[in-house]
């Protein structure tokens, strides 16, 4: 009995190495192990051998058992990475195939920049507004303190609708609108189309400008400039220096242009900033007293500061894109970079 | 404006570099667009004498000349001009001179015979355009003098933006007392000796008269006799030329240069053309005309100011000179004026009549009454010196109507709460008065002040504000990011579900476009759309016919990009827009504007993949974006045929949402197609959002999934050809119970295997319960009354 089991061992053992195959090692362990198998039937035969034997045979058949069963186990493992690796052989994808892609939609790069504009600003609590890109010339110009014949109109070359219809040449009016229906406090941002008759290399005669308003009891210059410095350094980051510069429009008064750093050279001076270092961003101010009489806010109660910005100018900067016209040109090759 | 160094330190001693004035100047609010540096690369020009000249002996149209340039030897020159004659004194480059562009000047031969230099006209030094001879130059300048000395060649120009508030930097003046308001430097505005002569009274000679004084508030002239209009000397004409200002003679030179010393602008009459030697200030008549100086005949009307002599128009008032009395070679005698006109009024006439001019434009920014007499005199003197003239006694000096002198108060505290910053008290009120402004009252909270009769600009506290921000510097003035108090109502709330709304679309696979917004009729009717008379907003002053009017329509952007994109070989699209479209509206001052969106679909239906053939874009693509779309809305579609000329007939459908018609789309006509130059099949749709966005949503309500799985049973159908599958999906709802819970329609089938009559349709049909798993006991009845309706009302039978 003692030999049997020895050569069941051994023969086990040897078939066990020997099966090539997942299905023939299975076959390996129905014969020894399954409900017919042979260490099976010793096992269950233990009762007919005789009681001073059967203690020292059980342990000998159960330690053979276990043994087959590890050596079952450790060869399904090898012979299992073994097809894995040979089904991987044979079934290997090729990685630089393309994949299934869905058609992927771009967002207008003004639209990005847009969004990205007016979410810094309402993160700091500005709100957005809007307002009609077909205006009136008195809250285009007139309410904005630039009355008929005024030099600064000359600044805007205008599209007329008919008598005092204009499209709007900036989104100033929009500060208007909003101040006429709604009491301070006021804080808006509002971007939007504007036109002007203009279109060379430079100009298109249409584009977007994004405009803000403050309006509170108490706010001041130092506001403003902390405000649009923010966002200077949220939307180019943080190393851009900033200025602030006296300059004119009529409904400001300080106004002021801001400069950034020039965004190629760092303010070296380069090409793009005429070797001056510095780039015009944008133009603003405190709100002109006759603007808040229009409005009918008290001067003496209320001030407030406003900014105007050019998106198409902010996008070109950021994106080092040299025409204005490739925002409105739609050519897909451009659309599909942003 | 062209501002020169060397004529700003006339005015206002300072020490500060070109870059550092540039940046001082610029951060005061005059902002520097260029600097240029002038005569740094001339070297090694000196002036010479001419001591004799012999002809060329090989060249008919040389000469040989020789030339002291102070050196002992004369140098031996060849030269190709002829208006210098011996004695003469030139500007001469000798061996190893620079000229402007890095023009290297050595000996050479020419023709044969040695040239040791060049001598130079005035273009070759870059400081005018007269390259017609030499540049003669005074009888009593040294021999050797360099001449980048002698001429003040190096100089820097500042190109300087003038602000339309501002009329009083429009001139040197005005910007060295800008200059010296901020540095608290004195402004040395020199004494003029203006010697007159006895001999006659201007007033004996001429007069003059102004008909309204609100259009002319003064009026100054000088009479000047037996002038010599001739050359102006070289460094008047260098300073011309480096503000950007071409010589004439020297009469219409002096009146330039002192517009660009004071920014007052004058003009010289020849006085013997004067009928009666009178000057009248008027109104132009209505059928009027006058010839000016750029030999247009223009027509004049009531809105345009004149200076007229006794018969006719001499001058557009403020604007330009007439051809008539213009001051030429043979004028003797001059009328030289002086005058400030109505800025709004300069305006106006400078626009009706398309004439932009260095006057007109200072004018219209508002002229200094009190500078409009001392640039008169300024002139006098300068003509007398160079003009060789008489200065008669007497200013013909109309002022009727003296401005009265503006005050203004400013408040200390007042500006630091606007500012957001402490300038103290006495600091705001130097500044101020540095600036020309007197003080009138002064207390330990507030000032008054006399604004003077160059600062039209302001008018009140704020005006002052800015200024003592200017000169304190914006840069002082610590940043702050603001406080703001956050309101209840949001102020624009479609601007959030318009901005969803692109984020979902682009997630569809569409990239978006921003075509401009202008349109045109032609453009609008070639895409099947009403673009005549009366149905588009029009512009009075398009830029182009192409923008004649605002578009009513995304489609013919889309078709425009497309055809562009079509064209550049990028045949697989799918575009969109969102944008305003705008309407006339009667009876109401401005257009109605709606949001619109756009979507276009050419080429493939998918990107293309190695592993699977390409397919098409067809109706039922743009159909599923368009129901996609709606979806995303919470709305149900339904579609209704339309027959519009932008579609192909049988291929379009009004969208509708509940009763509401929401836009339209479809396959694009052939002839629209034609008409945008489009090779291709094209796929359209177009939403109104506004309607869109003004359909009421409530928020969707939980319905809970059934715990059972589902029962599916498919049904294949024998309908006829024409029946909509619409109508079938209807009957199989309308009978399906409780238990039917979807109908998915998965194939139509046309072919041989059934009547060419006929079509087939397959149908899924989900049935399930909350109670229990469903059999095919349990949907049988169901299942025989859909059936037997189908047939029954449609005609269909099982297959």
């Amino acid at each position: 009995m003692k030999e049997r089991l020895e050569t069941i061992r051994q023969q086990a053992l040897e078939e066990i190495a020997h099966s090539a195959e997942s299905e023939a090692l299975e076959q390996t362990r129905v014969k020894y192990l399954g409900r017919k198998g042979e260490l099976t039937q010793i096992l269950r035969g233990l009762s007919q051998v005789a009681p001073e034997e059967r203690k020292a045979m059980g342990q000998a058949a159960n330690e053979i058992k276990e043994a087959v069963a590890t050596a079952l186990e450790k060869r399904k493992k090898d012979l299992e990475a073994k097809e894995l690796e040979e089904h991987a052989s044979r079934n290997r994808a090729d990685l630089t195939l393309p994949g299934r892609r869905p058609r992927l939609g771009h967002k207008h790069l003004i639209s990005q920049v847009i969004e990205e504009i007016v979410d810094i600003f309402s993160g700091m609590g500005f709100q957005t507004a809007t307002g009609p890109d077909i205006e009136t010339e008195y809250y285009n110009f007139e309410s904005m303190n630039t009355p008929e014949d005024h030099p600064a109109r000359d600044l805007h070359d205008t599209f007329f609708v008919k008598d005092g219809v204009v499209l709007r040449t900036h989104t100033s009016p929009v500060q208007m609108r909003v101040m006429e229906s709604a009491a301070p406090p006021v804080a808006v941002v509002v971007p939007g189309r504007t036109f002007r008759v203009d279109n060379d290399a430079s100009h298109s005669p249409m584009f977007f400008q994004i405009e803000g308003l403050l309006v509170d009891k108490g706010v001041n210059f130092a506001e403003l400039k902390g405000a649009l410095m923010h966002f200077v350094h949220s939307f180019f980051g943080k190393g851009i220096a900033v200025r602030f510069r006296p300059h004119y429009f009529p409904f400001t008064e300080p106004s002021a242009e801001m400069d950034i750093s020039c965004t190629v050279c760092g303010g070296q001076g380069c090409r793009l900033c005429k070797h001056q270092g510095w780039l015009e961003i944008l133009g603003c101010g405190m709100v002109h007293p006759q603007v808040f009489r229009y409005a009918g806010y008290d001067v003496e109660d209320v001030t407030g500061f406003a900014f105007g910005m050019g998106v198409d100018r902010i996008a070109l900067l950021k994106h080092s894109i040299d025409s204005i016209h490739h925002l409105y040109e739609n050519d897909l090759r451009f659309l599909e970079q942003f | 404006m062209r501002v020169s160094l060397n004529w700003l330190r006339e005015f206002v001693d300072f020490d500060l570099s070109p870059e550092q004035l540039a940046d001082h100047l610029t951060m005061l609010g005059l902002e520097i667009e260029s600097v240029e540096r002038l005569g740094q690369d001339i070297k090694n020009v000196r002036v010479g004498q001419i001591r004799s000249i012999e002809p060329h002996p090989n060249a008919d149209k040389l000469t040989v000349c020789q030339t002291d340039v102070g050196d002992g030897q004369p140098l031996q020159i060849i030269c190709g001009a002829a208006n210098m004659k011996v004695g003469d004194k030139v500007p001469t480059a000798v061996d190893g001179a620079v000229l402007p562009g890095g023009f290297k000047i050595g000996r050479r031969k020419m023709r044969g015979v040695e040239s040791q230099g060049m001598m130079c006209s005035e273009t070759e030094l870059g400081i005018g355009e007269d390259a017609g001879g030499l540049l003669i130059l005074p009888e009593d300048v040294s021999i050797g003098t360099d001449i980048v000395s002698l001429l003040e060649l190096d100089d820097v120009v500042f190109e300087i933006e003038v602000t339309p508030n501002r009329g009083d930097w429009a001139g040197v003046i005005g910007v060295a007392r800008e200059l010296s308001a901020s540095l608290g430097e004195e402004l040395e505005l020199p004494d003029i000796h203006l010697i007159t002569s006895e001999r006659q009274q201007a007033a004996d000679v001429s007069s003059v008269t102004i008909d309204d004084g609100e259009l002319c508030p003064r009026y100054a002239g000088r009479i000047l006799v037996e002038a010599e209009v001739g050359e102006s000397p070289a460094w008047m004409k260098a300073r011309l030329h480096a503000a950007g200002v071409r010589a004439i003679n020297n009469v219409v030179d002096i009146t330039n240069y002192v517009l660009i010393e004071t920014g007052h602008p004058l003009h010289a009459f020849d006085l013997d053309t004067l009928a009666e030697k009178r000057i009248i200030v008027r109104r132009a008549e209505d059928g009027e005309s006058i010839r000016t100086l750029d030999g247009v005949q223009r027509k004049l009307d009531r809105d345009v100011l004149i200076i007229a002599d006794a018969k006719q128009p001499i001058a557009v008032a403020g604007i330009m000179g007439g051809e008539n009395t213009e001051v030429g070679e043979n004028t003797r005698n001059i009328f030289l004026e002086s005058a400030v006109f109505n800025p709004r009024f300069i305006r106006h006439g400078s626009r009706s009549l398309g004439l932009i001019t260095e006057a007109s434009q200072r004018f219209q920014r508002g002229a200094d009454p009190a500078m409009a007499r001392y640039a008169l005199d300024t002139a006098a003197a300068l003509m007398r010196e160079y003009a060789d003239t008489d200065v008669l006694e007497g200013v013909l000096d109309e002022y009727p109507h003296p401005e009265r002198p503006r005050q203004v108060t400013l408040r200390y505290l007042r500006t630091n709460e606007v500012l957001g910053d402490e300038v103290p008290p006495h600091r705001q009120s130097k500044f101020i008065q540095n600036l020309g402004f007197e003080t009138v009252e002064e207390t330990s909270t507030a000032s008054t002040f006399r604004v003077p009769t160059w600062r039209h600009d302001v008018k009140e506290e704020a005006d002052l504000i800015e200024e003592v921000a200017r000169l304190h510097g914006y840069g002082a003035i610590e940043p702050e990011i603001p406080k703001i108090a956050r309101r209840g109502e949001d102020l624009a709330p479609e601007e959030m579900r318009l901005r969803r709304l692109r984020e979902f679309v682009v997630g569809l696979g569409y990239t978006e476009c921003i075509t401009l917004a202008f349109g045109n009729p032609e453009d609008t009717q070639a895409a099947g759309l009403n673009g005549g008379a009366g149905e588009m907003v029009t512009l009075m002053n398009p830029l182009s016919e192409k923008h004649s009017a605002m578009r009513t329509s995304l489609l013919p952007g889309l078709l425009r990009t497309c055809a562009h994109n079509l064209n550049h070989g990028v045949d697989d699209q799918a575009l969109f827009e969102m944008g305003p479209v705008y309407f006339p509206r009667d009876n109401q001052t401005l257009p109605s504007q709606h949001s619109h969106l756009g979507l276009l679909l050419t080429g493939r239906r998918r990107p293309p993949h190695w592993s699977e053939d390409d397919a098409d874009t067809d109706f039922y693509d743009m159909k599923g974006y368009v129901e996609a779309i709606l979806e995303y809305f919470g709305l149900q579609s339904t579609f209704r045929e339309t027959r519009q000329p932008t579609f192909l007939s049988g291929q379009a459908a009004e969208i509708l949402a509940g009763d509401k018609s929401v836009g339209s789309f479809g396959q694009v006509a052939p002839g629209a197609s034609r008409a945008y130059e489009i090779d291709a099949d094209v796929f359209v749709a177009e939403f109104d959002l506004d309607v869109l966005l003004a359909i009421p949503q409530s928020p969707p309500q939980y319905r809970p999934s059934p715990p059972y799985p589902p029962y599916l049973r498919d049904m294949a159908i024998l309908v006829p050809r024409g029946l909509p599958a619409g109508d079938v999906i209807s009957v199989v709802w309308e009978n399906g119970g409780e238990l039917l819970k979807d109908v998915q329609l998965f194939d139509v089938y046309t072919g041989d295997r059934i009547p060419a009559d006929k079509k087939s349709l397959a149908l899924n049909l989900v049935f399930q319960s909350h109670e229990k798993t469903l059999s095919s006991n349990d949907t049988q009845a169901v299942w025989d009354r859909i059936v037997a309706q189908l047939q029954e009302r449609l005609g269909a039978a099982l297959r």
